[in-house]
């Protein structure tokens, strides 16, 4: 058995020097596109920094002032729902001024200046308000008619803050993912030329060995462990690549004026783990795709 | 050891290579295939490791229906077969030892096996000394020797033969085939296809004549014609 997997690996290295060229160009082609994964995963988290207080469908926020009275907060939570054909009002949500901290330590992630100066004392608490009418000039004129009640401090719309970002963010997306996924299929084909290519250079050797009685899986083994290499070597490259991007728009939008919004474009450095992992998860997979198809289609001599 | 039932082999839809070829070949026999270029004799080979199947008939071999074996199966059929063949098939990057350590490394043979028997077979034809030499340093004789070692170091019961001395001058011939000879009289059986007149003609063992795909003769001591 240990003769068995030394011979693999060894077959597995001798191999995947002896085709330097082709080898380096399946590892560049899977670490961009890799890359391009990694990106487009921590570019949509970065936009749900700015999108999460708006997430499920919520097109206006209510804050309300920290000193507010118990009071003044029913009262708003009674306008709110007396108004039920243009709002939902079993979708209202109102946050307390310790969620609402919570909400804002992710707005504000790339921002401590701004953070710092929030606590849960001095925070506003909020309504959050999904519209059933399709017609946002009739949400736009119930905001003019919160605002003008004691305790509000402002009313938000998602018309102005949101509706850009969102559409942006959709778009980043699109994009993205379809280089990615060319990419990822470009890297699978190419980690496929170039079993195929090693396959073909040790034909005779691969026919002495089904003529002398090896096994297809004996065979086929040290060629999908070499694809499986070049992809996972793609994977670790282009998680260099990710962490050092990270650091660098990290530190950048870091400068940045507080409140903008930009600097809550970073994600927390657990997530960048978790998203390195999968690309290497997905960089062995392509490797061991590409080069299983090549090793079951090339092995009839 | 070996049996053939009216097996019928076509290439494409046209060309018959074997046509309803029966013949029997008894464990430790030595039979000789002959017949002009393209009769049929390598691809009664090529249906007894089963690199090739038959369209009908069936082809039966250490008891075992050849037709009938999955395909995962057929590596452990081919363990018990040499080949031996007219361009040797030796990889070039390998030394004699490697050579002939490779066919058992990858049917799984531990190392104290392979280094055990190696020396022996090279020992047995008649390379000793010569382990370390790469194939191109040899002459052809020496290494169809390499050849004729690979097949046996995992002590087959049946070794099949392809033109071993096609590309050899007479006298390299003679001595391969004595090879052969001794490898036999270990019990093992030699199946061998040939157009070599002499080869066949100083043996005087079973022959069994080709012509088109078809079996014309079939007789035991016989000679080429």
């Amino acid at each position: 058995m240990i003769a068995r997997i030394a011979y693999a690996f060894r077959e597995m290295w001798a191999s995947f020097r002896r085709n330097l060229t082709l080898t380096a160009a399946a590892i560049l082609t899977s670490a961009i596109a890799l890359l391009l994964v990694g990106t487009t995963l921590l570019i949509q988290r970065a936009f749900e920094n700015l999108l999460v207080q708006w997430k499920g469908d919520v097109a206006m926020i209510v804050f309300v002032r920290s000193d507010a009275s118990p009071e003044q907060i029913a009262l708003i939570d009674e306008s709110i729902r007396s108004a039920p054909t243009i709002i939902n009002v079993d979708k209202l949500e109102y946050l307390d001024k310790a969620q609402t901290y919570e909400e804002a330590k992710r707005i504000f992630v790339g921002d401590p200046v701004t953070l710092s100066l929030l606590t849960p004392e001095n925070i506003p608490s909020e309504f959050k308000v999904v519209p059933i009418t399709q017609d946002p000039a009739l949400v736009r004129s119930l905001s003019e008619q919160y605002r003008s009640l004691p305790g509000v401090e402002d009313v938000a719309l998602a018309e102005d803050e949101f509706q850009v970002i969102s559409t942006l963010s959709k778009f980043v997306r699109t994009v993205t993912l379809v280089m990615s996924l060319v990419l990822l299929m470009v890297a699978v084909g190419l980690i496929w030329n170039t079993i195929r290519t090693a396959m073909f250079a040790r034909r005779r050797e691969i026919e002495v060995m089904k003529l002398v009685g090896a096994t297809n899986w004996f065979i086929r083994i040290p060629f999908m462990l070499e694809g499986l290499l070049q992809g996972l070597i793609g994977a670790v490259v282009s998680c260099g690549g990710l962490w050092v991007l990270n650091s660098a728009w990290t530190n950048g939008v870091a400068g940045f004026k507080p409140g903008t919004g930009i600097s809550s474009l970073v994600v927390p450095s657990g997530y960048l783990s978790g998203v390195m992992f999968v690309i290497l998860m997905i960089g062995a997979l392509a490797g061991a795709i590409g080069s299983a198809i090549a090793a079951s289609r090339f092995l009839d001599v | 050891m070996i049996r053939l039932e009216n097996v019928t082999k076509r290439y494409g839809s046209e060309t018959v290579a074997v046509r309803d070829a029966s013949f029997d070949v008894a464990k430790g026999d030595f039979v000789f295939l002959v017949g002009p270029s393209g009769s049929g004799k390598s691809t009664i080979l090529r249906l007894i490791n089963r690199q090739e199947r038959p369209e009908r008939g069936d082809v039966w071999v250490a008891g075992q229906n050849v037709n009938d074996l999955p395909d995962s199966r057929v590596p452990f059929l081919r363990r018990n077969m040499g080949n031996v063949f007219q361009d040797y098939k030796l990889l070039t990057g390998k030394t004699v030892f490697e050579n002939i350590a490779f066919a058992l490394e990858v049917i799984g043979k531990p190392r104290h096996v392979i280094a055990r028997q190696v020396p022996i077979v090279l020992d047995l034809v008649g390379l000793a000394g010569k382990e370390d030499r790469f194939p191109n340093q040899l002459s052809g004789g020496e290494q169809q020797r390499v050849s004729i070692a690979r097949a046996f170091v995992n002590r087959p019961l049946i070794l099949l033969a392809d033109e071993p001395t096609g590309n050899l001058d007479p006298a390299t011939g003679e001595g391969i085939m004595s090879l052969l000879d001794e490898i036999n009289q270990t019990g093992t059986t030699v199946v061998m296809a040939t157009h070599d007149h002499r080869v066949v003609n100083a043996m005087r063992r079973r022959v069994i004549q080709m012509d088109r795909g078809v079996i014309v003769r079939d007789q035991e001591r016989g000679v080429y014609e």
